[in-house]
């Protein structure tokens, strides 16, 4: 308690400042002392690396559709590996962009919950809207688009494009 | 705010040399080692997180719980374009991250410049954004009725809308003056687009008319590209464009399947995000006002993290709209 700044569990407010001052004291005071460098997480040289990454992964995106790509047949195969290429973007901006990495645990309090909640409501949604036309009236039927509409659609321009090469 | 260490006026342990004489000193820590501008924006980004959430959580399940959803090319969407725009706005993460660097070691110009050329950056991702809903509008894809021309299926429905459009007074004075035209003053796809809508006409009024016919009708007034088309400028079926798009006046009912609630969700998303970029590029604006040194690094904090969350929003959308 003599060393408000050396404290384990953070900085501490002296009498008469406010938590934000205290923060700034802490920061000073480390800074001086060469640990915990509020500069030397960043740097230039890694935050291009990353943007050089970033750029690469939104390439690798369309990887799915090169012929090379081996799943052409299963969309699925392409929706997984293009949000799998999300997921890595978004975890570079946020441990490095947004300084997450070098936060302290405070960053699991606030992202955890909130990323839950996220997931639940997504799956929430599936009963009621997912699975919405697994029971249709017949009045909405008659309306809906289906895929029978889609290969008549691909017919009729099969037969315009045959009617204008002859 | 927690009382970490309590100097009692009459306790036992007076380990520490500042309580004097009954005054009771108190020394409080935060709750959280962060600042309290940071510890909102964290706050209202969690809460971000939930509203984006629910937005691309609703978009996924309605579209894979529909029995057909449009192909990226159907509606017009350009992947290149979407890729361009994902480039710029990393860029733009890039350019206020290192506007943060340069404000920490209070180098003012140089932060500046960064910022300014953030703020440029997220107008032109905007500015891409327009064009691309200035070509879903040229294309009769709004987001909702009145001026949109979406029909689900080729149906008889989807007739006689087509029936109704060309039978309005205002229309057969347009193909009436069209047909009086003389060829010599017409382009040849202006010359085929003719001969191809009179016999849309003729088929749409026939009364003997069969479900295949109006697939065909639907084709000829703006044809869904082929899978293989969807690099290629063209319209696919090697017939020439639509009809709708060689005469721009018609904007006849169109057929895309799923089409609708794909219109909705498309620019309930895209809309809610470009409103989130113009919302940073004010606070960029206003930041902009400031002389940005190691003082206001906080605020440049701030709103950069703000700012990143409004990319990787964007890093998801990209896939989901333009690459699924």
């Amino acid at each position: 308690m003599s060393h408000p700044t050396h404290d384990p569990h953070g900085p501490v407010t002296r009498p008469g400042e406010t938590a934000d001052q205290a923060l700034e004291h802490s920061a000073a005071h480390d800074h001086a002392d060469g640990h915990a460098d509020d500069h030397a997480h960043g740097g230039i040289g890694k935050y291009l690396l990353v943007f050089l990454a970033l750029c690469g992964l939104t390439t690798m995106s369309f990887l799915t559709y090169s012929p090379a790509w081996p799943w052409r047949d299963q969309p699925q195969v392409g929706w997984a590996f293009m949000m799998a290429v999300s997921c890595t973007k978004a975890m570079l901006v946020v441990l490095f962009f947004m300084h997450v990495l070098w936060e302290a645990n405070w960053k699991y309090v606030l992202t955890i919950p909130a990323a839950m909640m996220a997931i639940f409501l997504a799956i929430m949604l599936i009963p009621d809207i997912g699975m919405r036309n697994r029971m249709v009236s017949q009045e909405r039927a008659l309306h809906m688009a289906r895929v029978s509409d889609v290969k008549l659609l691909e017919k009729a321009a099969e037969a315009a494009a045959d009617a204008a090469a002859h | 705010m927690n009382a970490s260490a309590i100097s009692l006026p009459h306790g036992h342990g007076h380990d520490d040399g500042h309580g004097h004489h009954g005054h009771l000193t108190l020394q409080y820590q935060p709750g959280l080692p962060l600042s309290k501008g940071k510890l909102i924006m964290w706050l209202f980004l969690s809460t971000e997180i939930m509203f984006f959430a629910a937005l691309l959580g609703s978009y996924v399940v309605l579209r894979f719980g529909a029995a057909v959803w449009p192909k990226p090319h159907h509606v017009h969407l350009s992947e290149p374009i979407g890729a361009f725009n994902t480039f710029v706005l990393i860029c733009s993460s890039v350019t206020i991250v290192l506007a943060l660097e340069a404000a920490r070691v209070n180098k003012v110009g140089l932060a500046k410049a960064w910022m300014l050329l953030t703020l440029l950056l997220g107008t032109l991702f905007l500015g891409i954004k327009a064009y691309e809903y200035q070509s879903k509008f040229s294309h009769g894809i709004y987001p909702w009725a009145p001026r949109g021309l979406i029909y689900e299926r080729p149906d008889l429905y989807y007739g006689s809308a087509v029936r109704a459009r060309l039978g309005q007074p205002a229309m057969i004075d347009r193909l009436k003056e069209l047909d009086d035209t003389p060829t010599d003053r017409l382009s040849a796809d202006q010359v085929a687009g003719r001969t191809r809508l009179q016999q849309v006409r003729k088929m749409v009024a026939s009364p003997d008319q069969q479900a295949f016919d109006l697939a065909v009708v639907a084709d000829q007034i703006m044809p869904l590209p082929a899978e293989g088309a969807a690099h290629g400028e063209g319209h696919g079926g090697g017939h020439g464009g639509g009809l709708n798009d060689v005469f721009p006046w018609l904007r006849l009912p169109i057929v895309i399947p799923g089409g609708n609630m794909w219109a909705s969700t498309y620019f309930l998303m895209t809309g809610f995000h470009a409103i989130h970029v113009l919302v940073g590029l004010i606070v960029f604006a206003i930041l902009l006002g400031y002389r940005l040194d190691a003082k206001r690094a906080g605020m440049i904090e701030n709103a950069g993290l703000y700012w990143h969350f409004v990319d990787l929003v964007w890093i998801f959308l990209f896939p989901l709209l333009y690459l699924f």
